[in-house]
């Protein structure tokens, strides 16, 4: 086992050398990053700490974390959290049925091994002289912590809706996040052989542990305004026309001032834009917005909500692109 | 540049964020990588390392644009960070002095550096000769606006101001003598740059104060709010009421609702036992089970909210909202006679439109106790059962009617704990109309409770008791 860590600093140095770059390789990579994001990556790229995204559904927290291994080219390893995850199921398991097989199979060797000891301490020891192979990594099922910690040249490491996750399990987290290292009593204590960069995202359904959050950089990834969302937009399906895009954008705008149930993020702005793209349609007319409507919303009374106030925003969206085309053009 | 940093950490704290020494330290670190350079850089990175949520965020940027002003510092040869707070005051009254000063024919030199400064408008120098005193005099630590005088008064005199005071009185000795018509003119002008740095002076230690002082003053409030009357608590202070309530509330139940305990019966945890005997060669010797979340205490709160308790109705409901809030098995009725359950309005409105909707519609008028526990044993007796907390907040004033002491006494018989909370100190029980001591006997817990820290205490015994031993 190594004895210093090295951290992923050391391996990537000029992959995100300034904050300036980190916007760049981001939107390279087709992810548009606020400034608040590329400070919070180069940060915690920097420092090695981990971050913890926290934002509505859908607003590209999980993305972050993805379109960072992309850029630097290191595996993601994810960890999804839910009610009643363990140690076994994030960390590690023994292989008992593979080690209970073996044992059975081992049977005769076993014998042949203490055949001529004459008592029990002989045979004894003739066992010990054996490694203990029952508990070594090769029974050993390794879960997405422990993959993480072994990655040779680093990893993005996701921990996804950590507030879906026990207090038990997060009280766990805090000696992987602080040190990189897990002890597993059989085996000793396990450093990371490189420090994995890790993000973790919540969605608020539960408040994290102070514990937990003094480990953590915080990162709020809101809404975006409607200059970044057309910026991802049109990196993201970039297909679209113009017109449509800013009529697309200023509509999804208007329609998250309402109070919805659940109400559109990008992810929903993308898929809506790539379904009119689909359908061929040049502008927003009311026919189609609300053929297409529950793309965007997805609760019936949401989209029962909205209906009052559709013929109002299409007839918005539409000054709104007007507008911005004709100050393009002087 | 530490200074700077610390002072900063210190306003962020005032305005209510917590930070850790470690976390002071993490912050400092990311500053230093990410550099001076980008206003906006140099914001994310102190709101990404030092905010714990949304809230802290908003709080962390509102400071830090309270604190590191110097977009509206007009000149480029502003010094660093620290310097730009009282920038935008000295330029804004900029104007009175220099008709004045130009008034003067031939240019008056003075030893003082601080007359100096006055008389060249050297605004820059002067906001940094008035940091650096606030520095010196331990400005951060200015708590009460009973202070600011003092800290006014301090800062002026590291600045100089016995100096300055010299000279004027030197000038208009000199002038006395008739030497030179010219040091009346100058004595005067000083006078009134005086004036005017005194009031620069003194706006920038009110601003210091908002800084600073706001938590000190704002915890001062919330300890003295904890400790007084409910019934003598205003208007006004309902709205920090409401934080406090909420935040205490939601710390009781944070306290008792995550505790988990083994069972040694149910059902077998297999893969757990498995594993743990593979040692003995598959022969069971340790079982495991699973475990299960113990109950969350099931509340049933009653509230009186008749014309003899309205002074703290309001507090009492607020309470309730609060609980309702963060205690999932609540079940909330108010009542002057009969019991009218308002779980529905807790939901559906803000706290306090719910609380004045509540008062409004079934407030007022005497209470009648035994028409509520007539109620209560046709509506609810079903649902108490050995995990039911009871919690009656009322001065069992009956106006003479009917106490029908054996509903409760049946209730106290089914009931896990039945708790009493009456507003009235014990002495006054058993005075005119209350029937206290006729219900006494039928609560495991009956006591006076009439300000915040009695509301804490008591209920940090019931949420105890309620997940203790199930």
């Amino acid at each position: 086992m190594p004895t210093r860590t090295h951290c992923m600093k050391d391996l990537y140095q000029e992959t995100f050398s300034s904050i300036e770059d980190i916007k760049a390789h981001f939107e390279a990579a087709n992810y548009i990053c606020s400034d608040q994001i590329a400070t919070c990556v180069y940060i915690a790229y920097n420092l090695q700490k981990p971050v913890m995204v926290e934002g509505p559904a859908g607003v590209g927290k999980t993305e972050l974390a993805k379109t960072t291994a992309e850029i630097l080219g290191v595996p993601l390893v994810r960890l999804q959290c839910y009610e009643g995850l363990d140690e076994a199921k994030a960390l590690y398991e023994w292989k008992y049925a593979k080690q209970l097989l073996y044992t059975q199979l081992l049977k005769d060797k076993l014998s042949e091994l203490l055949e001529g000891s004459n008592n029990f301490t002989d045979s004894m020891e003739k066992i010990h002289d054996q490694e203990d192979l029952f508990f070594s990594e090769n029974f050993l099922e390794p879960r997405p912590l422990y993959k993480a910690l072994h990655q040779e040249h680093g990893c993005v490491l996701l921990i996804d809706e950590v507030d879906k996750s026990d207090h038990e399990f997060e009280a766990f987290l805090l000696e992987v996040l602080s040190d990189f290292q897990v002890s597993i009593p059989e085996l000793g204590t396990i450093k990371a052989k490189i420090k994995p960069l890790v993000f973790l995202t919540s969605n608020n359904s539960r408040e994290m542990s102070d514990a937990l959050k003094r480990r953590c950089l915080h990162l709020y990834v809101p809404y975006p305004e409607e200059k970044l969302e057309s910026r991802i937009l049109s990196a993201r399906v970039p297909e679209l026309s113009d017109t449509l895009r800013r009529e697309v954008v200023s509509f999804v705008q208007q329609i998250r001032e309402l109070d919805l149930k659940k109400v559109p993020s990008i992810s929903e702005t993308i898929d809506w834009a790539k379904t009119l793209l689909l359908l061929h349609a040049s502008e927003l007319d009311s026919a189609t917005v609300k053929q297409t409507l529950n793309v965007l919303l997805k609760f019936e009374t949401d989209i029962e909500a909205t209906g009052d106030h559709l013929r109002g925003f299409i007839e918005k969206a539409h000054q709104k692109s007007k507008i911005n085309i004709s100050s393009k053009a002087s | 540049m530490q200074q700077v940093l610390e002072d900063f950490y210190k306003v962020v704290r005032s305005a209510g964020v917590k930070i850790s020494p470690s976390d002071s330290i993490e912050t400092s670190r990311s500053v230093t990588l990410v550099g001076y350079q980008n206003r906006s850089i140099l914001k994310h990175a102190l709101t990404v390392s030092l905010a714990k949520s949304l809230d802290d965020q908003h709080l962390i940027d509102e400071c830090f644009e309270q604190f590191f002003k110097f977009d509206a510092f007009q000149q480029p040869s502003a010094n660093d960070a620290g310097h730009g707070d009282d920038a935008d005051d000295l330029t804004g009254d900029s104007e009175n002095n220099p008709e004045q000063a130009q008034q003067d024919s031939e240019p008056y030199q003075s030893d003082t550096p601080l007359t100096n400064m006055l008389l060249e408008r050297d605004h820059t120098a002067l906001a940094v000769e008035m940091q650096r005193a606030a520095q010196e005099v331990g400005l951060r630590d200015i708590w009460f606006f009973t202070q600011k005088s003092l800290y006014t008064q301090r800062i002026m005199q590291k600045m100089g101001l016995r100096d300055l005071q010299n000279e004027i009185r030197a000038l208009n000795d000199g002038s006395g003598d008739g030497d030179c018509p010219s040091n009346v003119a100058q004595a005067g002008q000083l006078r009134d740059a005086k004036a005017w740095l005194f009031e620069e002076v003194k706006d920038f230690v009110e601003q210091q104060l908002g800084m600073y002082g706001k938590t000190s003053a704002k915890n001062l409030r919330e300890q003295h709010l904890q400790k007084t009357k409910l019934s003598n608590i205003e208007k006004r202070d309902f709205h920090t009421m409401h934080d406090l309530v909420r935040k205490m509330a939601k710390r009781l139940s944070s306290m008792y609702s995550k505790k988990k305990k083994r069972e040694n019966r149910g059902q077998l945890d297999f893969r757990k036992t498995l594993r743990s005997n593979v040692a003995y060669d598959g022969i069971l010797f340790e079982t495991y089970w699973k475990s299960r979340y113990i109950d969350k205490p099931k509340v049933l709160v009653l509230c009186d909210i008749s014309g003899s308790v309205q002074a703290y109705s309001r507090f009492l409901l607020l309470f309730l909202y609060s609980l309702n809030d963060v205690l999932n098995r609540i079940d909330s009725y108010v009542f002057t006679g009969n019991l009218i359950s308002v779980d529905e309005i807790f939901a559906h409105y803000p706290v306090e439109e719910a609380i004045d909707k509540i008062i409004d519609d079934h407030g007022m008028g005497g209470s009648d106790y035994g028409t509520m526990l007539l109620d209560l044993e046709r509506q609810c007796m079903d649902d108490i059962d050995n995990k039911t907390t009871v919690l009656i907040l009322g001065d069992a004033r009956n106006n003479n009617l009917a106490p029908r002491s054996e509903v409760l006494e049946l209730a106290y018989q089914r009931a896990k704990r039945i708790i009493w909370l009456n507003p009235e100190p014990e002495n006054f029980w058993k005075t005119g109309d209350s029937v206290m001591l006729n219900y006494r006997p039928y609560c495991h817990l009956a006591k006076t409770c009439n300000t915040l820290d009695h509301l804490e205490r008591l209920l940090d015994e019931l949420l105890k008791a309620a997940t203790a031993t199930v």
